[in-house]
């Protein structure tokens, strides 16, 4: 079948595609875990309720793109209150209690969902423009996914831009490098932390948005996410920016071409690039060797 | 005071006894259906079929004058976590049978604990054939259909809208395997001239169907047979719509999306070219005592477009209450003699367990999805009854 042209041409990117929409999830991990040292185990849960909060815009305005923007809100609202009155609290005590933090809230929030949803499953429509197939010539391919493809290099430009280029970014590099200095120039720590947390979160829930549409809204859609965006970020380095929009593409790659090429080991190959890429670089494709944090 | 103390401690320990009495006397059912995660969809709604038969029970005066208590667990769609919970129910909360399941995999892991523990269960959805053959033993019971009776509809389903050459899409585990094994069997009597082209097998949890959908895509199939059940259908069919993939095959399915549980929520998204199958059907008078059946469900669940998957777990109770008022006693041999050729008159049909395989003859509704004037959601439209053979 890959002698196939065309087949191996949809399939790249199909690759491409959903990579782009894992990346832009798992950007928001590695930004909170750069900055905050938090291993976010909810950031499943909360690009399942992005997703669902996209679902409830949509039902009410009937504009997909309202409900993007509204899931980043209500995440991005969402961790800055569990920040602040939650997860401040547990910086200075063990990273097993905050692991456990992040932990209960993925049981907590689930049944949130429920709470509000139901146990129901739901589908939420493409957007309008975009709910069709582009001729590329070669072959006629899905407009939403050519959208996703085009949106994970912006954002992660987008986000770049934002981290290397601002005062916010300079200040939110430099509390990943030595918070008690930051501090001492008078800059509002606790603050940052906050902020980043929050948009780390809201990128989950954007990204959840995004995912609406090609996938069930259903209890339990938040498991498989939060594995692979771990792996992702594990294979770029955990806190690194490109390393994460890297890591998902080789993710992508594998998962696409090994449910093709050899579909019984498809589970099993996203493992053994983990382990390999671990031995061969235990900090990851783009990460940096963990140097002692006094 | 030491009088009053004496008093008290008196009246505190007959009421202790009076209550530890009437425990004894209730009926006790373990009920296990998962309740959240991926296969909460369909237990949740299994789970409140079975409540409201219980309390229809209660509400009769119970089974022989014996109250019957529901104890309920969440089996969380994995089997180890079935398996320890049913053996939790057995052996702490002293349960007199096991009802529910749901995957394939769970069924098996509670028809194990139920042989072990020579404790009566009865899988009200689990349909892989491995629990009445090769895993058969005297104390499972099966009121779902089985996925030979599923793949045979299938089959009919595909020769009757004339499918000639077919890709086949099921998940890697026993319900997939059986299912996809019974179709392959059935094909060449159901739709003679019909072929597999192509045969793929998915990941259970597989939420990225592109892969899938390009090979089916660039195969010469006319039709796509599969077993995709619940959430799983859904990410196909937002996936596979905008490359055209319902406009290139008739799309047979089994794992009941024809089911309102799907049509209801998935409205205009629904897809095109779909057949499949349900238990109920909310607006399908099938039986007149499905009416009385539907009412009830509708008060309870406040809506007209009641869950399908109701109508399995209230089965499940019919056939125990049944069985113990016909056996007079809730021991598991008393049970399994009574429950072997018992009939019973479900919303859905009568159904009768065959003494030999433990299996009711169930059968499913199948027929085109199709959209209407009348309603904002597609419904199954003509019905046909398919029965087990």
């Amino acid at each position: 079948m890959l002698g196939n042209p065309t087949f191996l041409f949809i399939q790249t990117l199909n690759a491409l595609a959903l990579g782009m929409n894992m990346f832009i999830i798992a950007a928001g991990l590695t930004l909170i875990f750069g900055v905050l040292r938090v291993i976010n185990f909810a950031h499943g849960a909360f690009f399942m309720v992005g997703a669902y909060a996209c679902f409830s815009v949509f039902e009410w305005s009937g504009n997909f793109w309202l409900g993007v923007v509204g899931a980043g809100l209500v995440l991005g609202v969402l961790a800055w209150v569990l920040e602040r009155f939650l997860l401040r609290h547990l910086y200075a005590r063990d990273h097993l209690v905050q692991l456990l933090f992040t932990f209960a809230l993925v049981l907590i929030l689930g049944d949130v969902v429920k709470i509000f949803w139901g146990a129901d499953q739901y589908s939420v429509s493409y957007p309008a423009g975009l709910d069709g197939a582009v001729d590329l010539g070669l072959v006629h391919y899905p407009s939403y996914l050519l959208f996703l493809c085009g949106l994970g290099p912006v954002v992660a430009l987008g986000l770049w831009l934002a981290i290397a280029k601002t005062r916010w970014g300079r200040i939110i590099r430099a509390a990943t490098q030595d918070r008690e200095m930051l501090a001492a120039l008078g800059i509002n720590v606790p603050l940052v932390y906050t902020g980043v947390f929050a948009a780390g979160a809201a990128l989950a829930g954007m990204g959840g948005a995004l995912a609406a549409p090609r996938i069930a809204l259903a209890p339990g859609m938040d498991a498989t996410i939060v594995v692979e965006c771990f792996i992702i970020v594990i294979i770029g380095g955990l806190g690194s920016l490109w390393g994460s929009f890297l890591g998902a593409l080789i993710l992508a790659f594998v998962t696409v071409f090994g449910a093709v090429l050899v579909p019984e080991l498809e589970m099993v190959l996203t493992y053994v690039l983990m382990v390999v890429v671990l031995l061969w670089r235990p900090w990851g494709l783009c990460g940096r060797p963990e140097t002692e944090r006094v | 005071m030491h009088k009053i103390l004496r008093t008290i401690c008196a009246t505190l320990l007959a009421l202790a006894a009076g209550s530890a009495a009437e425990e004894s006397e209730a009926i006790k059912i373990g009920v296990l259906y998962p309740l959240t995660g991926s296969g909460a969809v369909l237990g949740v709604p299994a789970l409140m079929g079975h409540d409201m038969a219980v309390e229809e029970i209660n509400a009769r005066g119970g089974i022989e004058g014996r109250p019957v208590v529901s104890i309920a667990r969440d089996s969380k769609v994995k089997p180890a976590v079935a398996a320890a919970a049913a053996r939790e129910l057995i052996t702490r909360e002293e349960v007199d049978v096991l009802i529910g399941g749901l995957s394939s995999a769970e069924g098996l892991a509670l028809s194990e604990v139920a042989r072990q523990e020579k404790v009566v269960y009865i899988a009200t959805i689990p349909k892989t054939v491995q629990m009445t053959n090769e895993k058969f033993h005297k104390y499972v019971f099966r009121t779902a259909a089985n996925t030979d009776t599923e793949a045979r509809a299938m089959a009919r389903t595909s020769g009757q809208i004339g499918i000639e050459k077919i890709c086949q899409i099921q998940f890697d585990y026993a319900y997939g395997h059986d299912l996809a094994a019974g179709f392959i069997a059935a094909l060449p009597e159901e739709a003679p001239g019909a072929e597999i082209v192509l045969d793929l097998k998915v990941k259970l949890g597989t939420a990225d169907f592109n892969p899938y959908i390009a090979q089916i895509m660039a195969s010469d199939c006319d039709g796509v047979a599969s077993g995709l059940w619940g959430a799983n259908f859904i990410n196909l069919a937002q996936q596979g719509k905008p490359f055209g993939l319902f406009d290139k095959v008739k799309f047979v399915s089994g794992g009941e999306i024809g089911a309102h549980e799907i049509a209801g929520k998935m409205k205009g998204d629904y897809p095109d070219n779909v057949w499949s199958n349900s238990y109920e059907l909310w607006y399908h008078d099938h039986v007149p005592q499905h009416k009385t059946f539907h009412d009830k469900l509708a008060r309870r669940q406040g809506t007209r477009e009641t869950s399908s998957w109701a109508v399995l777990g209230y089965i499940g109770v019919q056939f125990f209450e049944a069985a113990a008022a016909r056996a007079g006693a809730v021991d598991g041999e008393a049970l399994i003699a009574a429950l072997e050729g018992l009939t019973v008159e479900t919303p859905v049909g009568s159904r009768t367990l065959d003494p030999r395989t433990h299996e009711a003859n169930t059968g499913q509704f199948w027929g085109p999805m199709t959209k209407t004037e009348q309603y904002e959601f597609r419904i199954m439209d003509p019905v046909t009854y398919i029965a087990s053979e």
